[in-house]
């Protein structure tokens, strides 16, 4: 963990409200990020909104690039987005618990709603398996990163609640038939979809690891406004940071 | 270079600047960041008798210029704390002036925690937060009640030695009442200002936005009311005073030790820049030097009248 001044490469939009960031931050980049680790980024300009913005980190090129794959949702991630390149903006990370990658004989499952493809990208890049990319949207046009997926040689199963593309129902819809021994399920997206997985596997007592997203403060454990509920292993359950103990979870060890 | 050392009473910092109780958890988290030994003092978040799991989220809200937050005072209970590896037991290793702040919801509760941490090594102080519903007497907070206030700290005075600091809650109309009773009590020292009451309300749901319903303002939109009250506090009491509210950099600390304060606390800004404390300590000192200020305490209270 450490901050650093990064400047953007570029900064351009991907699809819809999508859009990818480049960054050069070598610092960040020497510190082995890991699928589901988080940045905190200070986004520059916005002088009146005192708190860093949490993304996951999507890709890392070479040795000294970050990308950072978001969607325009509020005033902070608007202004991020007119960002021109050679704007620096202060990045703090890598942050939280990150995935654990499958081993050789497991065939990953990637269950993705939002931004949850871009979160998941370096489980898909770092997997020995090819495996399969489950993605749910509203429509057709917030569907991204499938090409990405595909050149690591994916399958895509889409789904889209008003059925332009894919199956149309929830991504969840689509992951019965992967609860099984042979997949890893790992999950993200809005946090409704993280739930609905969690009863899911923990129903059928199969495995998963889930990102979960809350809003937050410090992003470094020191304030407790990011938490949710975990068991605690007597039947209860106690609060965990977000940023912490998570964003990942095994399912099995989140409480309903 | 100028002398940064700071003298609170029996209490020797080796800078006036702390961070905030709450915004810097148990010190651990920053740790990894930069050695905590360079802070005057590390003060945790707040220690209660039992473990208290806190509130419901949403915890906290973004505002113009700060945060509102009704976290619960959620900690691992004072047991955990002084046992725990990664509370007391890092904080000594760390050779960091530990406040450790305290408070329950009786006075009992206050009084016991304070009896055991008083029988701990490493600590440099006491921090009392009193801006908590005391629940034998109707919920009202500890510290918006003269009496009440006056009573919790002459009960935990009877049983520690350790210096105490006083948190005085900034939802008063008189705080310079206040600050008298708890120095008639036996406070040593007082903190301020904990944060402004307030809430937010998301239109569209027509619903407050914080669980709670209610919170607690702080960052830089209330530094103006907090340098006024530790101005009005230090016109009224001869004991050191920690200043806060909203301080992001040197010319923030500098007004509040103009004002009064002996050192100052760095909390909210350490959400946008972990390194804010750090940042505050360097730019006092280039403050005093461009003034050619000998030492850090030439500035405590040097209000000019206009
Ligand atoms: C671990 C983690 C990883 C994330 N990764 C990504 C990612 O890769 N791509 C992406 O597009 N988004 C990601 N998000 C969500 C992203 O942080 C929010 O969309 C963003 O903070 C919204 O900021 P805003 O100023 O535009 O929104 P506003 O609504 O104006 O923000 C107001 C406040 O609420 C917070 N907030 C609002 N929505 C969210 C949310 N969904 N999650 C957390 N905080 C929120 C903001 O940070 C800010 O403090 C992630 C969130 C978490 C917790
Ligand atoms: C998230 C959060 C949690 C806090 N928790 C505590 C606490 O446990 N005990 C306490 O005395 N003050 C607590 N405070 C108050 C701060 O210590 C400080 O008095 C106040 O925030 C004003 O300073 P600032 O504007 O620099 O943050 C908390 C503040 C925040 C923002
Ligand atoms: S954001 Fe501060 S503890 Fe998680």
């Amino acid at each position: 963990m450490l901050t650093e001044n990064a400047e953007i490469i570029s900064n351009t939009k991907l699809k819809d409200e999508y859009y990818k960031v480049t960054f050069r931050a070598s610092d960040i980049v020497s510190e082995n990020i890991l699928a589901g680790h988080f940045v905190h980024v200070k986004i520059s300009g916005l002088e009146e909104k005192i708190l860093r913005r949490p993304f996951s980190v999507f890709n890392v090129v070479k040795s000294d690039v970050l990308e950072i794959v978001y969607k325009v949702v509020g005033a902070g991630t608007k202004h991020f987005s007119s960002l021109e390149p050679g704007v620096k903006c202060n990045i703090l990370g890598p942050l939280g618990n990150p995935y654990t990658y499958p081993v050789n004989s497991e065939i990953p499952v990637l269950v993705a709603g939002g931004y949850g493809s871009a979160a998941m990208y370096l489980i898909a890049k770092n997997s020995c398996n090819p495996g399969i990319l489950l993605i749910g949207a509203r429509n057709s046009k917030e569907l991204i990163l499938i090409e990405e997926y595909r050149q690591l040689g994916f399958k895509i199963k889409i789904a889209t609640d008003d059925g332009s593309s894919g199956h149309k129902g929830l991504v969840t819809d689509l992951m019965e038939k992967y609860c099984k021994n042979q997949y890893k399920i790992y999950g993200c997206g809005p946090n409704p979809m993280m739930y609905t997985m969690v009863r899911m596997l923990n129903s059928r007592s199969v495995a998963g690891e889930l990102s979960l997203d809350h809003a937050m403060c410090c992003g470094v454990g020191g304030c407790y406004t990011c938490v949710v509920k975990v068991k605690d292993g007597r039947g209860g359950w106690k609060y965990s940071r977000t940023c912490k103990e998570g964003p990942v979870f095994k399912s099995s060890e989140i409480y309903i | 270079m100028a002398d940064f050392k700071t003298e609170l009473g029996k209490v020797t910092l080796k800078n006036p600047v702390m961070t905030a109780s709450g915004t810097f958890g148990y010190g651990y988290e920053y740790a990894e960041l930069y050695p905590l030994d360079k802070l005057g003092a590390v003060v945790v978040k707040g220690i209660s008798l039992d473990p208290v799991s806190g509130n419901p989220m949403p915890r906290h809200a973004e505002i113009t210029s700060g945060v509102i937050n009704a976290v619960g005072l959620q900690n691992p209970g004072v047991e955990e704390f002084i046992n725990g590896e990664k509370y007391l037991p890092f904080l000594r290793k760390s050779n960091a002036a530990a406040v450790i702040n305290i408070w329950g919801k009786t006075i009992n509760e206050y009084v016991e925690v304070a009896e055991i941490l008083n029988e701990q090594n490493g600590i440099t102080a006491l921090e009392i937060n009193i801006s908590c519903p005391n629940i034998k007497e109707g919920g009202i907070a500890f510290g918006t009640d003269l009496k009440m206030a006056n009573k919790v700290v002459s009960e935990i005075r009877k049983v520690t030695t350790l210096p105490l600091v006083t948190k005085l809650s900034p939802n008063v109309t008189r705080i310079a009442d206040f600050a008298k009773t708890v120095v008639d009590a036996g406070s040593d020292m007082i903190s301020l200002i904990n944060t402004l009451t307030g809430m937010v309300i998301d239109i569209e749901t027509r619903k407050p936005v914080l669980a709670n319903k209610i919170g607690g303002v702080s960052g830089p939109a209330v530094k103006p009311v907090a340098v006024k009250l530790v101005h009005e506090v230090y016109n009224a009491v001869d004991v050191p005073i920690i200043g806060m509210g909203g301080i992001q950099n040197g010319s923030d600390a500098i007004e509040f030790m103009l004002a009064g304060a002996d050192a100052v606390a760095v909390g909210t800004a350490v959400f946008s820049d972990p390194y804010a404390p750090l940042k505050v300590i360097e730019e006092i000192g280039q403050y005093l030097d461009r003034h050619n200020i000998k030492s850090v305490k030439d500035i405590v209270g040097r209000l000019e009248s206009v």
